[in-house]
């Protein structure tokens, strides 16, 4: 499966990006027997980064760029950490616009399946003895990573809810990269229109 | 009282400033200057400017948000979600309690989701504007103001418009929108806003659709007038009445 994954410049990115490249869940365990299983991944980030991985360099504007950078892949799995010294403002513009404009890029090029990594932290302000789960109102604050992550999953529900495209939402807490990716692994296969897993433990 | 109008130098701007103007302080922004003069101070401010923004809302009581921009794929997001980041991120600096934004009906209604099939529609359906450029930057707008209004004590309206008329250039049965209102009846919702005890509004978010009186049944302004106390003008009947209107209506 060819795979676009953004935030190359997140430390998380760059290790599921490892973690993805490597042999899929059943050729691990040796139940598989084609080689085909293993996922071709793209990276791309705003910035330049240095990687092992093809790497594409893109702002995720609303050119023919983003066209390009999503022309030919099955999936892409959108995390919206943002780059290094981005101001609050920039953020949120980056979880919005950007996010926009690769959804729309990848309804315009055939890319039939978005996994959006968010942030299990929307989740936090819910008492601590109560059972929250994927049907519970996210409850993010005024400010990223919450906010940034709310804003992009409500963007990425819109295209899902005009069947444009098949999302994933994966709300991430305290997991180790290989948890990340049996779950990226999941969402991939995943035949809903649209649908929300919470992965872990929110980071206390 | 002192309103800061952000993108008041747009279409509906004059006319919400020639309301206001005879009993509020009124500064006014845009990102352009204004075609005619406007009561009050203007500035040139581009609402995507958060420094700008909070500097502009210094001393004011109430920030009422009339910018928009539909089409441009970047300024579209720069302006009604940027924008109403930075318009909350100044209310919470100053302490402005009352805020007032605006959009389109599709802000929560959606362009074609709801429109196509319902009848009785109003503005507290949850929101699925869709993908649409205009809709979804808009309703991102809308909620960065519900998710602000949660943490902070700020009271934020939202009017939700669809088409505008002129009364005076209507053609009988031309096309319309089934959602329609003059410019100076819409102007008229403002001061409702501005002079409402913000207890009596049921949370610190609501949502209003400001439109006329419209027999089909379409979309309800019944909350407008139910909670404000807005009183549609009977100026576009022309648009589909069969006969003139009667000179007393």
């Amino acid at each position: 499966m060819k795979i676009l994954l953004t935030a190359a410049g997140a430390q998380r990115s760059a290790a599921l990006a490892d973690c993805l490249a490597r042999a899929a869940p059943e050729e691990r365990e040796g139940k598989g027997q084609s080689p085909n299983k293993t996922h071709e991944i793209r990276l791309t980030e705003r910035v330049y980064v240095e990687t092992e991985h093809e790497f594409a360099q893109c702002g995720l504007g609303h050119d023919r760029s983003t066209n390009l950078l999503v022309r030919g892949m099955d999936a892409i799995i959108h995390a919206v950490d943002p780059v290094p010294g981005e101001d609050v403002s920039t953020q949120i513009d980056t979880a919005t616009r950007c996010t926009y404009n690769l959804l729309m890029a990848a309804t315009e090029e055939g890319v039939p399946r978005i996994v959006l990594l968010s942030a299990l932290e929307l989740m936090a302000d819910y008492p601590d003895h109560y059972r929250v789960d994927e049907r519970w109102r996210p409850l993010p604050r005024t400010q990223p990573p919450t906010l940034s992550a709310h804003l992009a999953e409500q963007i990425s529900r819109e295209f899902a809810r005009e069947g444009k495209l098949a999302v994933t939402i994966l709300r991430l807490g305290d997991v180790p990269t290989e948890t990340v990716a049996a779950a990226v692994h999941g969402a991939l296969t995943n035949a809903s229109a649209w649908s929300i897993a919470h992965i872990g433990e929110i980071a206390l | 009282m002192n309103v800061l109008i952000l993108g008041g130098a747009g279409m509906l701007g004059p006319y919400v400033a020639r309301q206001l103007a005879p009993r509020y302080t009124l500064r006014i922004t845009d990102v352009k200057p204004p075609a005619e003069e406007l009561p009050g101070e203007f500035r040139l401010l581009d609402v995507s400017d958060l420094d700008g923004v909070v500097e502009a809302a210094e001393g004011m009581d109430a920030i009422i948000n009339l910018s928009v921009l539909r089409r441009h794929r970047k300024v579209a997001w720069d302006v009604s979600a940027r924008g109403c980041y930075n318009m909350m991120q100044a209310a919470v600096t100053h302490g402005i309690r009352r805020v007032i934004n605006t959009g389109p009906h599709y802000t929560v209604a959606g362009r074609n989701i709801t429109e196509c099939f319902d009848f009785g529609i109003g503005p507290d359906i949850p929101p699925q504007s869709g993908a649409d450029l205009y809709a979804i930057t808009k309703s991102m707008g809308l909620e960065i103001c519900r998710i602000f209004s949660q943490h902070h004590d700020i009271s934020v309206q939202t009017y939700l418009f669809y088409n505008f008329k002129d009364p005076a250039t209507i053609q009988p049965g031309e096309h319309h929108a089934p959602f329609v209102i003059s410019w100076e009846n819409a102007a008229e919702v403002f001061p409702l806003g501005l002079e409402i005890d913000l207890d009596a509004l049921p949370s610190r978010c609501e949502v209003f659709y400001v439109f006329a009186d419209m027999p089909h049944g379409k979309f309800s302004n019944e909350k407008t007038k139910r909670i404000l106390g807005f009183q549609p003008r009977q100026d576009v009947e022309t648009l589909w009445r069969r006969t003139a209107v009667p000179p007393h209506l």
